[in-house]
């Protein structure tokens, strides 16, 4: 579903409170869809807010200095995803290396994932076709500032990981 | 990790008594043997079981840890009431100080089992695991952990006076329920996995495992059916048999889904921790052979039978995969964060697969040299096998502290900080939460 924007930008450029019109905003979506807030600085104390009326977020920084935050109704989050996913997974731009990792021994499919991550430009998209859930690449992705989605094909014999590479901050 | 060190020191204790002649051919029932069983059955396998389920629960149904809080109580307690639990056996042999402590043994375990088992049933359970052919072997397995309890606690009110007096009748089922029913189906579960993961096989279930799984619920049945024959002073023979015939068909069928695991592997030349996995599916087989003489007629042959499963089956299985699981993840923890920015060196530098090799072959030869001994009764040959097991369990011990302080690795390529013996108790996994980025 197409994401409502609201840039407030100009709102906090004439002196403005953005909080009333973001909720009005929140309050006018349809169900499960997400909301694509444009802000001139990294809207933290919101993040706590929307996550309590049940948004995940995923934001990135723009050029110049300002930030793109996505706010995604939890349930709208693709069904099948195993649970720690990234709710904006769909939002990602087209994977940008395309891995098959089946049939390594690990921790050889984590090893790959990540030195190719760590080349690729911030943003840009990995995709990587495993023979089971890559249990220990999670935390490290999270400690490197990488999201990623991922489930297990229907019948069992693959697992599907999407990586996004992490701002380099 | 913390787990595997108080295991192995338990272990290393364990058959020290053994080589001084604290148990032996004939020699069981006393305080100082019981001692030993326990100290070895609950301190070595069960801690080091407990260990293994709670890294790899969460890697069975990928989920977080349940409750990882409870993981330093758990092991507290259940380090304190195995050792109170063996002191306490020797008021048995006439002290009177030890039966204080025999009662406070099966307490704290009590606490020690209650937190295990929240950790990994909640794991478990949250994430529907009974729905997964290995997870609902392991929650079978915790099953059977709460029946040893229970029986061994029941025995342990006899023993001090407090109970009816004919709890003892429970023995054999205590003993089957302990081996089989929880080490075994513990290690059937993490089994499945490991060796999926370690020979390229494909995960998934079978009509071997589905029909082992059946069985094993029925010989759990049988043994609560068996505990309550007793606890009304009725026989509980026919339980007993019931439970070896359900045990060793359980047991047949899990071989050869292991061989089929075997048989659809992706990796050609299978690494030491496997290749010794199948000596102690070996000693399943001659476990499986003498179960039907042990059940019938007891005696020497349940003696050879229980050694072979816990010494031959379970220790030589756990060990090699020790070995493994702990350059993994001392490989995991020291090297994963430098991926993509430094050179990492290859899992198998951390190990010196060659040493691991000749020790595992040296249990594997006391394992059987005690079997032997045990049938045929010669307690010098069984104390004999007690020291090449006691030499081996030292030398595997060293090469896990060689493998956790990066000793294999050239010092150019160890990290500059010294490493530390113990990693955290439970492995917490963070949540991919963008709140926290």
């Amino acid at each position: 579903m197409t994401p409502c924007k609201l840039d407030v930008r100009p709102l906090l450029a004439r002196g403005e409170e953005p909080f009333a019109a973001i909720m009005s905003a929140v309050d006018a979506l349809a169900p499960g869809q997400p909301l694509c807030l444009i802000a001139p600085f990294r809207p933290v104390p919101l993040f706590n807010v929307m996550s309590n009326r049940g948004f995940a977020c995923s934001d990135r920084a723009l050029e110049g200095g300002d930030w793109e935050v996505i706010f995604t109704p939890v349930s709208a989050v693709e069904p099948g995803l195993a649970p720690g996913s990234a709710s904006a997974a769909a939002f990602w731009p087209e994977p940008a290396e395309v891995l098959d990792l089946t049939g390594l021994a690990p921790p050889e499919p984590m090893v790959r994932i990540l030195e190719t991550l760590e080349a690729m430009e911030p943003g840009a998209v990995l995709f990587a076709l495993l023979d089971r859930e890559p249990m220990f690449l999670f935390p490290e992705l999270a400690q490197r500032g990488h999201e990623w989605a991922g489930n297990l094909a229907a019948d069992g014999t693959c697992y599907r990981l999407l990586a996004r590479r992490g701002g380099d901050d | 990790m913390a787990w595997f060190a108080s295991a192995i020191l338990f272990l290393i204790a364990a058959l020290g008594l053994m080589v001084a002649g604290a148990a032996g051919p004939a020699h069981w029932e006393n305080g100082r043997a019981l001692a030993v069983v326990h100290l070895f059955a609950l301190g070595w396998l069960g801690q080091m079981m407990l260990g293994a389920l709670l890294q790899f629960a969460p890697v069975l149904v990928a989920r977080p840890l349940a409750l990882p809080a409870l993981a330093l109580p758990a092991l507290l307690m259940s380090t304190l009431g195995v050792l109170l639990l063996a002191a306490g056996f020797l008021a048995l042999d006439g002290w009177e100080g030890g039966i204080l402590l025999l009662e406070a043994g099966p307490v704290l375990l009590a606490g020690a089992f209650a937190c295990g088992g929240a950790m990994l049933g909640g794991t478990l359970v949250a994430a529907g695991g009974w729905r997964g052919s290995e997870a609902r072997v392991v929650l079978a397995g915790l099953a059977g952990l709460v029946l040893v309890w229970a029986s061994g606690a029941g025995m342990v009110l006899d023993l001090t006076g407090n109970g009816p007096g004919q709890l003892i009748e429970a023995l054999p089922l205590h003993v089957a329920v302990g081996v089989g029913g929880w080490l075994g189906l513990a290690a059937f579960g993490v089994s499945y996995k490991l060796f999926a993961m370690f020979l390229l096989a494909p995960d998934g279930d079978s009509a071997q495992r589905r029909a082992g799984f059946v069985l094993a619920l029925v010989a759990l049945s049988l043994v609560l059916g068996g505990l309550t024959a007793v606890l009304t002073a009725l026989s509980a023979r026919l339980a007993v048999i019931g439970v070896a015939v359900a045990a060793l068909a359980a047991a047949v069928l899990y071989l050869a889904d292991i061989r089929r695991l075997w048989t659809i592997r992706r990796r050609p030349q299978p690494e030491v921790n496997m290749q010794m996995s199948r000596a102690a599916l070996a000693f399943l087989v001659l476990v499986c052979g003498l179960l039907p003489f042990a059940a019938a007629w007891g005696g020497r042959w349940a003696e050879a039978a229980v050694f072979a499963a816990l010494v031959g089956w379970l220790s030589t299985l756990t060990l090699a995969q020790m070995i493994k699981i702990v350059s993994f993840l001392t490989w995991i923890q020291y090297f994963a964060p430098r991926i993509g920015k430094a050179k990492v060196p290859v899992v198998q530098d951390l190990t010196n697969a060659g040493a691991a090799r000749r020790w595992l072959w040296l249990w594997t030869l006391g394992a059987l040299c005690g079997t032997m001994a045990l049938l045929a009764e010669m307690p010098l040959l069984f104390r004999l096998a007690s020291l090449a097991l006691l030499a081996a369990a030292i030398g595997l011990a060293a090469e896990a502290v060689a493998i956790r302080r990066l000793s294999h690795l050239s010092p150019d390529a160890r990290p500059t900080r010294v490493p530390v013996i113990l990693p955290p108790l439970a492995e917490r996994r963070p949540r991919n939460d963008p709140m926290q980025a």
